[in-house]
C-alpha cells in the first residue's frame, strides 16, 4: 500500500506567501545568496514560503541554481 | 500574495559583469563577439536544464532536442538584449542571464507535454480521494472522518479551485501544463490552488477536524 500523503504538505497556503511573479524577477538574486552561504529568506522572506508551495517555480529555482553553480564563473576579456 | 519587500533595489555591478553590460551594448566595439560568447553559454544552459527535465520530454532526442535548447538560447537571448538596462546587479550578470534560458526551458517543455499528453479528463474531475488518501480499514476513526470531511470540502470548492487542485495536488499534474489547458498562466492557476488549499483548511477546521493543533477553532 503507498504511503499516505501528509495532509499539511498537500494543503500547504502558507500566509505570506510572494506568488509566482514576485520570485520571477529576484529568482537570481535568490540563487546568488544561496550560492554565498547566505539565507535567502532573510532577503525574500515571501519567496522562501512561495518555494515550498509551488512545484513550477521550485523547478525553475532548482534549475537556475544549478546553472549558476555549474556556469557560473564566466567573464568576458 | 506580494511582492518581497526586503529586496534590494539596486547594487553596485561587479567587474565581470559591467563587462557583460557594456560589451552587449549594440555601440559597443566587441558587441558581436560578446552576443556570441552569450549565446553560447545560453546554448549549454538550455542543454542541461532540458536534460534535467528530459522526463517530461518523451521521445524528443538528437535534432530535435538540440533544436529546442536553441529556440530557447535564442529566445532567451532576445529577452536579455531587450532587457539589458533593467539589470540590477542583484547577482552576476550571468545568474541573470541564465534565469531567462531556465524560463524559456520551462515553458517549452511544458508546451512540448502538453501537446504530447494533456491532462485527461480523469485528471482534472473530481469523483473521490484518489486511494493513497481514501479511508483504510486500519485508520482511526478520526482519520477516517477527517478524510471524509476532506472529500466533502472538495466537493463544496468553486468549480476553478476543484479542477486546479484536483489536477496538481492529488493527480500531479505539471501546473505549467494545466495553466496551458486552461488556456491560463502559472500565477493565475497558483493563485486558484492557494486559495483552494486555504479553504480546505478551513473548511476541516470548521468541521472540527483541523489539519493541525494551531487550526482547531480559527474560523
Amino acid at each position: 500500500m503507498s504511503d499516505r500523503p501528509n495532509l499539511d504538505e498537500l494543503l500547504r497556503a502558507q500566509p505570506g506567501d510572494a506568488g509566482c511573479t514576485a520570485g520571477e524577477d529576484i529568482f537570481d538574486a535568490y540563487v546568488e545568496l544561496e550560492l554565498a552561504g547566505e539565507d535567502p529568506a532573510q532577503a525574500f522572506p515571501g519567496t522562501a514560503i512561495h518555494l515550498r508551495s509551488c512545484p513550477g517555480c521550485a523547478a525553475d529555482h532548482e534549475g537556475l541554481l544549478e546553472a549558476a553553480r555549474r556556469f557560473g564563473d564566466v567573464a568576458l576579456d | 500574495m506580494s511582492t518581497d519587500s526586503n529586496a534590494p533595489a539596486r547594487t553596485a555591478l561587479d567587474p565581470d559583469s559591467r563587462r557583460w553590460v557594456e560589451q552587449l551594448h549594440p555601440a559597443h566595439p566587441r558587441h558581436a563577439e560578446a552576443v556570441a560568447r552569450l549565446r553560447d553559454l545560453l546554448v549549454r544552459v538550455s542543454i542541461h536544464e532540458l536534460s534535467r527535465r528530459r522526463a517530461r520530454l518523451g521521445s524528443i532526442a538528437g535534432p530535435e532536442f538540440d533544436d529546442l535548447a536553441h529556440q530557447a538560447a535564442d529566445d532567451a537571448l532576445l529577452s536579455i538584449l531587450g532587457k539589458l538596462d533593467e539589470f540590477r546587479g542583484l547577482s552576476r550578470f550571468t545568474t541573470w542571464a541564465y534565469k531567462f534560458a531556465v524560463f524559456e526551458v520551462s515553458g517549452k517543455v511544458a508546451r512540448h507535454a502538453w501537446r504530447r499528453q494533456p491532462p485527461s479528463e480523469a485528471e482534472l474531475n473530481w469523483e473521490r480521494l484518489p486511494d493513497a488518501l481514501a479511508p483504510r480499514p486500519s485508520d482511526r476513526l478520526e482519520q477516517r472522518e477527517q478524510l471524509q470531511a476532506l472529500a466533502a470540502a472538495i466537493g463544496a470548492l468553486t468549480e476553478r479551485q476543484r479542477k486546479v487542485f484536483v489536477a496538481i495536488a492529488l493527480n500531479e499534474v505539471s501546473i505549467d501544463v494545466l495553466a496551458l489547458e486552461l488556456a491560463s498562466n502559472r500565477n493565475a492557476i497558483y493563485k486558484n490552488l492557494f486559495d483552494a488549499r486555504r479553504e480546505l483548511r478551513a473548511s476541516l477546521a470548521e468541521a472540527g477536524h483541523p489539519v493541525t493543533a494551531q487550526e482547531a477553532g480559527t474560523r
